[in-house]
């Protein structure tokens, strides 16, 4: 039975609602909604796949967060699954079968092969478990770059365009907003998931995996599920990034991926979400921005050396020195701090 | 017999290196009862309740606990089957969830007893709206019986070690347990702290809660306690009601040495 309300009941719930919109938090979410809707009609040519790069960036980033932040376990390895899910795209779309059902099964692939090696994996933990998700990067690159149907070191060439109900994405805006919607999506997910019974089970086995046990919570499953919905999102960037560029190759997923992957969700904020956002945002405009730099007209021939690796080394270093809790996380308290009445003289 | 058994240890033995913790312990605690576990430091108390509540594996011998109408041996089931089958555990030390609020600290407890998962949490599916609705009602009322409601929103990591040790309580209880191991709870307490918690234990007792307890107060556990256990060096030496005990020649030798006791 539908309840009906009565035009004061009405008037009430559209009061909570303008409050609502009204609550700064509200207010920032709709704003960086806007521009990034905005942002593929207003960006030039040349800035558009730095924004779709950044928008791959910060699916994977935000699953990578999820899985350090909340569950406490690390990933050094995580563009192992970018790339599973790029060449399982690659590898559906270029043996003339639909290219929606390629996208569709990118993060299946990743996050079945993370159920599986996850199983083995899982059982280490802290730094055990980041080498191993690192010699695991290792491994496939060198698998994927020695066999014949994959295509070896070249990889996989001609990827047709991603068609999904007729309609083909044919242009960078098209990926732009195609990423913008898996984003979405990807952020809904971990948002559900952490605020939940499941969420509050990955952050009790952050911090004492018995006293988790103790409590009901399944801490080895949980943890294989957290690895596989992580490496599921960064699948479906994978298999998004396939149909952008056309083509895949183990080069285009090197160790240094992993890393930056890393980089971008501690400098964000681990356990936040909007962390993760800010992360991929903040590193990838820093890196274009150093690369632009150490190109321009004038500059020594080291300067792209010296700008990508040691003064990116040293932004970092100072933002991990002055805002250890990373990006978000030290503009909230700041935020708090500000609101604060000061305490009467 | 099994009627009116909640557990029953049989020739239980773990070792660590060689030497035991727990040696060939034996023991049968009645629905209802509360029993105490005492004994020397590295008697293998501590020990015991890992064994009992699957944080470890024995060597030998089993543990079987009522299901249903009957006993049945856990022996192959983990820790957080066991918690599912109304084992909850409070640990010596403070083991609490760090970066959560006490709420949500309490609101784990209830995983033991709930079951909606990533799937249902993921696509806010109505299990989940209606179990999350009954998880945070159950978690408040646990924190309100111990004292802390007060402090539902505040962060754990801020609570006085008193209020730790009674959120690690709220968040057994919120598990609805139906036996509840209290691994010296009053341990480090103030007076005033240790008198609620005897009084939290008494309520729960009452109630017909199944409940063991570590404890080296002897006050305490004349208290509380309907029985006593007493180990030492991993070795069941005595059981009895704490008056029985208290007198016993074995217990006197554990605590006081074989000349005092003689």
């Amino acid at each position: 039975m539908t309840q009906q309300l009565t035009p004061a009941q009405a008037r009430i719930s559209f009061a909570d609602l303008a409050a609502r919109l009204r609550s700064p938090r509200t207010l920032a979410v709709l704003a960086v909604c806007a521009t990034a809707l905005l942002l593929p009609q207003i960006l030039s040519g040349s800035d558009m796949p730095v924004y779709v790069t950044l928008l791959l960036s910060a699916i994977v980033v935000t699953g990578l967060s999820m899985l350090m932040g909340y569950a406490g376990q690390v990933s050094l390895g995580h563009a192992s699954f970018y790339l599973i899910g790029a060449y399982t795209a690659a590898l559906i779309a270029t043996h003339d079968k639909p290219t929606w059902l390629g996208l569709l099964a990118a993060p299946f692939a990743a996050a079945l092969v993370a159920a599986v090696i996850g199983i083995p994996l899982l059982r280490l933990r802290g730094h055990q478990l980041a080498f191993a998700t690192l010699a695991m990067q290792l491994i496939l690159l060198n698998v994927v770059g020695q066999q014949e149907w994959t295509g070896g070191d070249i990889g996989l060439q001609g990827v047709p365009r991603l068609t999904v109900a007729g309609y083909e994405f044919a242009t960078v805006s098209s990926y732009a907003y195609l990423a913008l919607g898996a984003l979405a999506v990807v952020v809904l997910i971990t948002r559900n998931v952490v605020a939940s019974r499941p969420g509050r089970g990955l952050r009790a086995l952050a911090t004492s995996e018995v006293a988790a046990e103790s409590a009901g919570v399944p801490v080895v499953a949980y943890k294989l599920v957290v690895f596989s919905l992580s490496a599921g999102f960064a699948g479906l960037a994978g298999g998004i990034y396939a149909f952008y560029t056309g083509y895949v190759a183990p080069g285009s997923f090197p160790v240094l991926l992993s890393f930056e992957f890393v980089v971008m969700a501690v400098i964000g904020g681990l356990g936040t979400i909007w962390g993760a956002l800010a992360g991929a945002t903040a590193i990838t405009l820093l890196l274009q921005q150093l690369n632009e730099l150490g190109t321009a007209e004038g500059m020594p021939s080291s300067a792209p050396v010296v700008l990508s690796y040691a003064v990116y080394g040293v932004l970092l270093v100072l933002v991990v020195l002055f805002l250890p809790r990373g990006l978000v996380p030290s503009a909230r308290d700041w935020w708090v701090r500000r609101r604060r009445p000061n305490p009467e003289p | 017999m099994t009627a009116g058994t909640m557990l029953r240890v049989e020739g239980l033995g773990r070792a660590f290196g060689g030497v035991y913790a727990v040696r060939e312990v034996n023991l049968s605690v009645a629905e209802g009862e509360t029993r105490a576990v005492i004994g020397p430091n590295g008697a293998g108390k501590s020990t015991l309740f890992n064994l009992i509540s699957g944080h470890l594996t024995a060597d030998q011998g089993s543990v079987h606990y009522r299901t249903g109408e009957t006993l049945h041996p856990i022996d192959r089931l983990s820790a957080h089957s066991r918690a599912r089958q109304g084992i909850a555990i409070v640990f010596q030390g403070a083991r609490l969830f760090h970066g959560m609020t006490a709420l949500e600290n309490v609101m784990v407890g209830a995983h033991a007893r709930t079951r909606h998962g990533f799937v249902a949490a993921a696509l806010r599916l109505p299990r989940h709206h209606r179990e999350e609705a009954a998880i945070r009602a159950d978690a408040l009322a646990a924190l309100d019986r111990v004292g802390l409601k007060e402090w539902a929103h505040r962060s754990a990591d801020v609570l006085p070690l008193g209020q730790q040790r009674a959120l690690q309580v709220a968040r057994a209880l919120c598990a609805r347990p139906r036996l509840l191991l209290l691994d010296e709870p009053a341990s480090g307490l103030r007076a005033g702290e240790r008198e609620a918690l005897a009084r939290l234990i008494e309520s729960l007792r009452a109630e017909g809660l199944t409940m063991m307890l570590i404890e080296h107060d002897v006050a305490f556990v004349a208290r509380l306690a309907d029985r006593v256990t007493v180990l030492d060096l991993g070795e069941e030496i005595a059981e009895g009601t704490p008056e029985e005990i208290r007198g016993h020649d074995a217990v006197l030798a554990a605590y006081l040495g074989q000349e005092s006791a003689a």
